[in-house]
């Protein structure tokens, strides 16, 4: 039961926000150590070549040069990964992608390394580059890794294709493409590594998922999980991109660190990190849609390629995302969808906010509005038709047993934007004026949590101290999302106390069970649950001591306003300090640890069915756009965002979430894209890798729909990455709308709004 | 980025005693927002200025004087305070305009306009408008003052014919003739923080129902900046009208292509050049246009 609800629903002041704003808050290039060396990498000088040899023999007398290692020095595994392991934090027989590193170098000063890894000389035999995912699947086409180019091949397949196809009256097939983008977080990735007396190596720094770190770092350094300890500095952004790139990091430092007995900072700056970190996949999308005259959807044939560059990182779960979700939120009932994910010799790819939605959400609602267009239909009407409703089966076979509100999310946007009414007055207008104005809209659904990725469970430690103070412990993270203050929340909720007794520990592998990634979007339905349950674990303890006072049963009580108390009779009651001392005085531990495990879900990868996740998040985006026909320029001016996050425990970090997921996938729509030509990167810095200012965001409307989840704390299901997957497309149909120019690769940008393709500059430099 | 000498001059004099005895290996600084890019991207091995020249103390050639025909901006004026500048406002204002656009905030209240013309970047966002003023640039050496039309600095992109013992003082430029109207489009990728992908600056005199004067001056279009006569011939004499206006956009972007030729860019740059210029010469003109 919920013992002071009050708090759950309302938007406190972020616990974490003193420090952040003040300055305080040290981030991972604040931890400056005595005696500290600073790291820099020899970078790959061609994206696919054979090592002759590395001569590191300058380097190493340079003065000041404290150690330089070369893939020989590794002392453990030469690599790490998440199913695949072969992302190599030093190349020791080939480089896959020039920000492999060739050699590592830890000096007295930055300028030092930089200087000696200048120093370092590398012959190779170049190999042949592979750069496009189709090319690499061609059956004569160059291994970059010996087992052959395709990563994973993942299938969907519902019903009986052909079959579908003899139902429909016609059938459309467009082709989707989407570009390579960096997740472009403030702070570039850094660690500091450094040994204790007792051998531990200890790495500090940008992480997100930190037990993920542990155990390539384990692996790579050859130690015990036991013996390494990741510890997360305040993190300035990640969006699913400190993961395998920290790996790296943390790797190359802890080598040096080995090497020199010394702390050693590796700090990457803006160039390394666009070069070097991992990227949202790009995808080739082909789609097959038998559909009836009335507007059914009958069938879906699907072929994906996803480009995963060097490394499988997590290509095997993003494209498994792909997979499940292909169809959209639409009811259909032949479906055959194939999703390959495949190596290149491209800067690799893995997570990103969004997981392998976003590239397929830009298709299936682009190919929506194309669909309806076909029949003469408007694309709300033609949406309505086919969207799914509760206990329909998707097309992984399905039975969406909660509340399917992808129907509510498109009534609340298409009310709050005047859809109906824009959707006939805009074309009227447009004729007179530059400015061509147009709205379109986009939905989705969206797997909560890792799904049948794997295992799904994490933990939280809640202890009570003798002073009423508080702590809670997680192995989840903190980047900018709030879930220090959700978690705080929780803990405050159920026992009954003001959310600044609580304490966040800092998030230590050390100090907790490894509780899985903090990614999918799980935080507040696993994390949360795992913290209720402490917390929950720690009140029984409380009111055990309290019951023998008071002489009444423990399942009488509740605790609220600092207070155990008589369900019944509030004016029966022990204050909490009192209530500790009372349990503290029996002996009795006031800390718990709470273990929370996913419900049961399945997946049959032969057959391409399953129960994929154990529930499902709707939205719906409308995006008001103007259009400069003549020069390409869009200009979003209005966005309304519709989620169901279940219960928003935290509505002010809910919008927050909307906001940045907008903002970001306006950026995808419109602006950013990792260009490379021949596996050479052009965008460098952020002078030519355009994110979107306050200038280019428009106006959100950020709208919290509510429909309670069984499998959430107090119903609560997820936000962070469904936020981040609808603006694309929602743009995208807008554009059309204003233009009759149907743009299906993105960007949009200025020279694909006039010409209908982008230009391409020739090859820069290499590194 | 490499190691530099930094050196800081205190007055107009020091800086020219400085450059005159070692001027080779120097490069100046005032606000640095291109010149830090630069040393950034500087790897070790490769060659950088010795040393950087803090110009930054010189109040003299700093600050906005308009004599009654002539203005004069003195070079270390930043964007922020030229696009404020009630002078600038009524005398020319594209020049205001242009110089609104320049980066971020933070970039215009400290880039200056001298940065920025010595610069050399074909998609610099003050120097059409410059240019379509007909602006001269002073430049002052030890041995003197010398004074030459901006658009005859620029040898190619990012190079003009500045001399290792020169600096530029100022840019200076007559009022705006009485009864001319201007315009200056930007386009950028973004709406803040935005290189222009292609701008352009226009001036118009129309009198009595007819032009009397027109200056049209692109940026990102040609590899040096200049006014396309081609196109400002055509308006000359003329009714002003939007069929013309997009004849003269049309005779803008021919000319890029005969200096230019035709580059990767060249097939959105085409198009698109021509309709900012109609555009610019349409908002010039005013309504009715």
């Amino acid at each position: 039961m919920n013992q002071n609800p009050e708090i759950i629903g309302t938007s406190p002041k972020r616990v974490d926000v003193r420090e952040k704003v003040t300055g305080a808050a040290r981030y991972g290039s604040d931890l400056k150590m005595e005696g500290m060396l600073y790291a820099k990498v020899k970078h790959a000088e061609y994206p696919h070549a054979k090592i002759l040899s590395v001569k590191t023999g300058r380097a190493k007398k340079l003065k000041g040069v404290a150690a330089v290692a070369t893939a020989a020095d590794v002392p453990g595994n030469p690599a790490f990964g998440a199913i695949i392991i072969d992302n190599q934090p030093i190349a020791g027989d080939k480089v896959r992608y020039l920000g492999d590193a060739v050699a590592v170098v830890a000096a007295e000063t930055e300028a030092i390394a930089e200087k000696a890894v200048s120093l370092i000389k590398v012959k190779y035999k170049e190999l042949p580059g592979l750069f496009d995912p189709r090319d690499a699947l061609k059956p004569d086409a160059p291994l970059i890794h010996e087992d052959g180019n395709l990563i994973v091949h993942h299938k969907t397949r519902r019903g009986d294709i052909e079959a579908g196809f003899a139902a429909a009256d016609r059938v459309i097939e467009r082709s989707y493409s989407v570009q390579r983008v960096d997740h472009a977080y403030i702070e570039p990735e850094v660690v500091v590594a450094y040994f204790e007396p007792d051998g531990t190596l200890v790495v500090k720094g940008s992480h997100q998922s930190i037990f993920n770190i542990r155990s390539a770092v384990s692996g790579v350094m050859g130690l015990p999980l036991s013996k390494v300890r990741i510890v997360q500095a305040s993190l300035g952004g990640s969006f699913g991109g400190k993961d395998d790139v920290m790996s790296v990091l943390s790797c190359r430092a802890g080598i040096l660190a080995q090497q020199t007995g010394r702390p050693v900072m590796l700090s990457n700056s803006r160039e390394d990190s666009l070069i070097e970190s991992y990227k949202r996949h790009p995808y080739f999308m082909d789609y097959k849609v038998g559909v009836k005259n009335d507007g059914t959807i009958t069938a879906m044939e699907i072929k994906m390629v996803a480009d995963g560059g060097a490394y499988a990182s997590m290509t095997q779960f993003v494209t498994w995302r792909s997979v499940v979700h292909a169809t959209g939120p639409y009811r259909v009932p032949h479906v055959k969808t194939d999703v390959y994910g495949v190596y290149t010799n491209n800067t690799y790819t893995g997570a990103f906010r969004g997981f392998g939605s976003p590239q397929i959400t830009f298709a299936y609602e682009s190919l929506m509005d194309e669909i309806a267009e076909e029949l003469g239909m408007e694309p709300l009407e033609f949406r309505r038709i086919n969207i799914l409703h509760d206990n329909d089966i998707t097309a992984t076979g399905q039975i969406l047993d909660h509340t399917v509100s992808v129907g509510q999310a498109l009534d609340v946007t298409t009310s709050a934007s005047g859809w109906e009414e824009k959707r006939a007055r805009f074309p009227k207008e447009n004729s007179g004026r530059i400015m061509k104005r147009g709205i379109g809209l986009a939905c989705s659904y969206r797997g909560v949590a890792l799904g049948a990725e794997g295992v799904d469970a994490t933990g939280a430690t809640v202890r009570i101290h003798s002073d009423g103070s508080v702590d809670v412990a997680t192995g989840l993270v903190e980047m900018g999302q709030g879930l220090k203050t959700i978690f705080s929340q929780i803990v405050a909720a159920e026992l009954g106390i003001p959310i600044d007794k609580i304490q966040y520990r800092p998030t230590d592998t050390s100090l907790i069970v490894d509780g899985g990634p903090t990614v999918a979007s799980r935080s507040t339905i696993m994390g949360g649950s795992a913290v209720k349950k402490a917390a929950i674990g720690v009140r029984e303890r409380l009111f055990q001591a309290v019951s023998e006072k008071l002489d009444v049963a423990p399942e009488d009580l509740i605790a609220a306003d600092e207070k155990i108390m008589l369900k019944n009779d509030p004016s029966r009651s022990v204050a909490f300090l009192e209530a500790i001392a009372l349990a503290l005085e029996t002996g009795l531990n006031l800390s718990c640890f709470g273990w929370h495990l996913s419900p049961p879900i399945w997946w049959d990868e032969e057959a391409g069915k399953g129960d994929a996740y154990f529930t499902y998040v709707y939205a719906c985006q409308i995006a008001e756009v103007e259009v400069d026909p003549e020069t390409g320029k869009v200009n979003v001016v209005e966005v309304w965002a519709a989620h169901d996050v279940g219960k928003a425990i935290n509505p002010d970090t809910v919008r927050g979430q909307i906001y940045g997921g907008v903002a970001t996938a306006i950026g995808y729509g419109l602006l950013e894209d990792v260009e490379m030509v021949d596996g050479v990167t052009k965008t460098m810095n952020m002078d030519e890798y355009l994110i979107p200012t306050a200038m280019d965001v428009g106006k959100i409307n950020a709208i919290i729909l509510e429909n309670y989840d069984k499998y959430g704390p107090y119903g609560a299901k997820s936000i962070a990455e469904p936020t981040a997957e609808l603006c694309a497309p929602a743009i995208a149909n807008a554009v059309y709308h204003a233009t009759g120019k149907r743009i299906r690769d993105l960007p949009l940008n200025l020279e694909r709004i006039v010409l209908g393709h982008k230009l391409i500059k020739k090859k820069r430099r290499v590194r | 980025m490499i190691p530099f000498n930094l050196e800081r001059a205190e007055s107009l004099e020091q800086a020219l005693e400085f450059l005159d005895r070692d001027g080779t290996e120097v490069k100046i600084i005032a606000g640095g927002t291109d010149l830090m890019v630069e040393l950034r991207e500087i790897s070790p091995g490769e060659k950088g200025p010795g040393t950087v020249l803090d110009i930054t103390p010189i109040d003299e050639i700093r600050g906005i004087k308009d004599d009654g025909s002539t203005i004069t901006v003195g070079a270390l004026t930043p964007h922020r305070e030229i696009s404020s500048s009630p002078i600038i406002l009524q005398y020319a204002p594209l020049l205001a305009s242009a110089c609104s656009t320049v980066g971020a905030a933070q970039h215009r209240n400290i880039a200056t306009i001298g940065g920025n013309v010595i610069n050399g970047s074909p998609a610099a966002d003050s120097v059409p408008a410059l240019v379509a003023l007909n602006a001269e640039a002073v430049f002052q050496s030890k041995s003197g003052e010398r004074v030459s039309l901006l658009k005859d600095i620029y040898l190619k992109p990012y190079q003009t014919d500045i001399k290792d013992d020169e600096i530029l003082t100022a840019v200076r430029f007559p009022r705006l003739p009485e009864g001319a109207t201007s315009s200056y489009i930007k386009l950028g990728r973004r709406n803040a923080l935005a290189i222009s992908r292609m701008n352009v600056a226009v001036v118009l005199v129309i009198k009595d129902g007819e032009i009397t004067e027109a200056r049209i001056s692109p940026g990102s279009t040609t590899p040096t900046p200049d006014r396309i006569t081609t196109a400002e011939e055509l308006l000359i004499g003329k009714e002003p009208s939007e069929e013309l206006f997009r004849r003269a956009g049309q005779a803008v972007s021919e000319e890029m292509i005969n200096r230019s030729g035709r580059r990767w860019s060249t097939p959105y740059k085409e198009p698109v050049i021509a309709a900012l210029t109609a555009r610019a010469l349409g908002e010039a003109a005013g309504e009715g246009v």
